[in-house]
């Protein structure tokens, strides 16, 4: 027997293999073909460089024909999503390997977007053979369906404020100096009229959003922000035309300033939301959309909408079962987690029913066709989801003011206005100053900077949520509901309790198996210092076991009832789903109530729950059951991973999937938790208090300052000068609140 | 002093030129990935 642990990474996706003396050292066909394309096109600094390693390759399996191509004459143009994208340095590799590709003429990998632009020479190269350098490389290409072109118009209309705000305090300071040191009525009509043509885009154009803001809550009856600061902004341009045609000073360098700053806050609040809203989609869009339909004559490749009730259809390892029917021949080990978010591989044979979206790991299945396409399991309960999403929500509590904030704005400035009637020039002068300051700048930035820093943070540690208010009903959540199967337990395998002598055997057949079994076995192995070995001739048979041999005697493995293998003539190892990482970390130091509920039987359940230490285990509900449940505690936090959690994710106060959960769920849900632990969770509750803290805290500032300027412009004592100063003064701790949001959770995570 | 009324429009006009400029590169898709570029810098080919 061998002493060391003789164990080593496959050089390509780092997967856990035998040292042969080779070097490097591959863990199959495939890693090692890519490793080739890589070498060819002088890559290898991709190794080097990468902070992930890829996956597998795995052909593709794709209908090139269903990817829209733009031709430009003499070059074709298509996007691909390309799934399996982990760091900047897959990006670079899969562009410079494309760009390498004979008839290529251009490729853009984007790693943030998960995206890639293509042009090629239709005459050297084509779609499908750019899709298998992709795949042959470990990613997966997809066609790009329904993606939105980037929304810029928020972007373009910033620039423009910008513009306008700096010049306008250009313009503004020769002014104000004026005031002081004196300056002749030309050079101030000169400024003035500056000052109005670069004001005159900024409440035209750019600051159109807020008024479309406006008009759309007072339709819905809501005092949103927009709305005073329309009124702010149109009050402000109007006076401006007055004064700069009457001979007068107006505030219209604080306008380019006060929509600049606006629409700053609108812009970063978009790129987060965007940003996280496009990696739940691509999570969510998948789902197999082509069938192999087996006629007497042979096969053909159809679209699943084509496919007829009694059609068969042949799937292989590897492949997505695109329908719900029974399988007519062939064995298969089939995983659902597409569907139920269980990751375990299940044995399915002649006269079984499976249902779309399942992959099959190992063997082969000829399908009987007994759902239509549209009605297939996927899209019924993905319909029902949907409705349940698109119920409305009600908006986040910092979008609405207030209700007196505006009104008393309202009123004041009446009130002033009526108070100065004996001098019109002044009461006009006074009203504005009033309307003018008591725009709750600080108010509306406060929201966007906040959420887009909360987001920011949250996406850093692996939440992805879909909007902001997602993050502000995280600080809301007063209960934590957990799914047990793929979200308490990972769906990962750990060994229990097995000789050594039956492990090491065990490990030396099942080594050669992508099983969840096998890789806990080997992992057992290593964690107990046994020596890896590797068996001869192995042979991998669904639903049989797996055999090889060792030292001239044949060992066979094959499975022994539910969370068992038999080493046949040795012995037997147990083994179990594992606990997530970061469960007890969730369950101790969140001080608000943890509940288990699951579909599973009650003594599982109960010993899963004792484990992780939660505080109420319920056991044996249907998805219906998880969602009225959730729907009777309206602060529930759910976090669920399956098909059958869509529902509840959906009525949850917030519900977050697993990443790798069911596309259902993720559709459902209002963010996606990635990675393997549940760390994410207690961040996100973390940052959603500190979010709404934030917020809090900014609505206090913005309302004393504003009780103090509002008085100060009501009794006259506003001016231009002042009011330019005043406005980015009280933006400003604002700003300074945003960027501590970060720190202060980083504390609370340290704390 | 008088020059202050050629150069303030020449300034301003000088200023939406570039204002058109950042138009241009906006509309030409160079905002869309602010991300990736910052690592691109790091692989030199």
């Amino acid at each position: 027997m061998q002493l060391a642990v003789n164990r080593t990474r496959c050089a390509h996706c780092g997967l856990p293999v035998e040292a042969t003396g080779a070097d490097p050292v591959y863990c199959c066909a495939g890693c090692e073909g890519a490793a080739a394309i890589v070498h060819a096109a002088g890559l290898e600094a991709w190794y080097t460089r990468r902070t992930a390693t890829p996956d597998r390759p795995a052909p593709a399996d794709v209908d090139w024909s269903a990817v829209p191509v733009v031709d430009q004459g003499g070059t074709c143009e298509a996007r691909l999503v390309i799934g399996g994208l982990r760091c900047g340095a897959c990006a670079w590799l899969n562009e410079k390997a494309l760009a390498d590709l004979d008839g290529v003429v251009s490729a853009h990998v984007s790693h943030a977007s998960g995206r890639a632009l293509v042009r090629w020479d239709p005459s050297r190269t084509d779609l499908p053979s750019i899709g298998e350098r992709v795949a042959a490389l470990g990613y997966r290409p997809r066609a790009d369906l329904g993606a939105d072109p980037p929304d810029r118009g928020l972007l373009l209309r910033l620039g423009v404020a910008c513009f306008a705000a700096m010049n306008g305090m250009m313009v503004a300071a020769p002014v104000y100096l004026g005031w002081a040191l004196g300056m002749s009525e030309p050079y101030q009509v000169l400024f003035r009229w500056a000052a109005l043509v670069l004001a005159t885009p900024v409440a035209l154009w750019c600051a159109e959003p807020f008024y479309v803001g406006a008009v759309a809550s007072l339709r819905r009856g809501l005092l949103h922000v927009d709305l005073p600061v329309s009124l702010a902004v149109v009050v402000l341009y109007a006076h401006g035309v007055w004064a700069t045609f009457s001979g007068h000073d107006g505030y219209l360098d604080s306008l380019g300033m006060l929509v600049a700053l606006l629409l700053a806050g609108r812009v970063l609040e978009q790129r987060g939301r965007e940003r996280a809203a496009e990696a739940v989609r691509l999570l969510a869009n998948q789902g197999p959309k082509n069938a192999v339909r087996v006629l007497p004559g042979g096969i053909e490749r159809v679209s699943v909408e084509d496919l007829d009730l009694g059609d068969r259809v042949e799937v292989g390892a590897g492949g997505e079962i695109p329908v719900d029917g029974s399988v007519v021949r062939g064995r298969a080990l089939v995983a659902m987690a597409l569907l139920t978010g269980e990751s375990e591989p299940r044995p399915v044979g002649v006269g079984e029913r499976v249902v779309a979206g399942a992959v099959l790991e190992q063997g082969h299945l000829v399908i009987e066709v007994e759902a239509r396409s549209g009605e297939r399991l996927l899209e019924r309960v993905g319909a029902q989801v949907l409705a349940a999403v698109e119920r409305p929500r009600s908006p986040g509590a910092a979008d609405r003011l207030p209700p007196w904030f505006t009104a008393s704005t309202l009123l004041i400035a009446g009130g002033t206005c009526f108070a100065w009637r004996g001098d019109s020039l002044q009461a006009l002068e006074a009203t504005v100053a009033v309307l003018v300051v008591a725009c709750p700048c600080a108010l509306a930035l406060a929201e966007p900077l906040a959420t887009a820093a909360g987001l920011r943070a949250a996406a850093r540690r692996g939440l992805l949520l879909r909007d902001g208010q997602a993050l502000q009903r995280l600080a809301e959540v007063d209960r934590v509901a957990l799914d047990k199967t793929g979200t308490l337990t990972g769906g990962r395998l750990e060994v229990v309790e097995a000789s050594d002598e039956t492990l090491a055997l065990a490990a030396a057949v099942e080594r050669a198996s992508v099983h969840p079994v096998g890789r806990a076995i080997v992992d057992a192995c290593v964690e107990r210092g046994l020596p890896v070995r590797l068996a001869a001739d192995i042979r991998e048979e669904a639903h049989v076991g797996i055999t090889g041999r060792l030292d001239g005697r044949w060992v066979r493995v094959r499975g022994a009832g539910a969370g068992r293998v038999e080493v046949v003539g040795h012995g037997e190892v147990v083994l179990r789903d594992r606990l997530r990482p970061g469960v007890g970390t969730l369950v101790q130091s969140l001080g608000l109530p943890v509940v288990l509920i699951t579909g599973d039987a009650p003594e599982v359940a109960e010993r899963i729950g004792r484990e992780a230490g939660v505080s109420q285990v319920l056991a044996g509900l249907d998805p219906e059951a998880k969602r009225r449940f959730v729907e009777a505690h309206p602060r529930t936090l759910f976090v669920g991973d399956g098909l059958n959690d869509g529902p509840a994710l959906a009525a949850a106060h917030v519900g977050l999937a697993m990443e790798e959960g069911a596309a259902t769920s993720l559709v459902a849900a209002d963010g996606a938790v990635l990675g393997n632990g549940l760390g994410p969770v207690l961040a996100g509750l973390r940052l959603g208090r500190a979010t709404a803290r934030s917020v809090r805290v900014n609505l206090v500032r913005s309302v004393a300052y504003n009780v103090v300027a509002v008085a100060a412009a009501a009794l006259g004592l506003v001016d231009p000068l002042v009011a330019a100063l005043l406005m980015p003064l009280s933006s400003g701790l604002v700003l300074a609140s945003a960027a501590g949001l970060e720190a202060r959770v980083a504390r609370l995570e340290g704390a | 002093m008088n020059a202050v009324f050629l150069l303030l429009p020449l300034a301003m006009a000088l200023g939406a030129i570039f204002a058109g400029l950042f138009l241009l590169a906006v509309n030409d898709g160079q905002m869309d990935d602010l991300d990736d570029p910052a690592e691109r810098v790091l692989f030199d080919d």
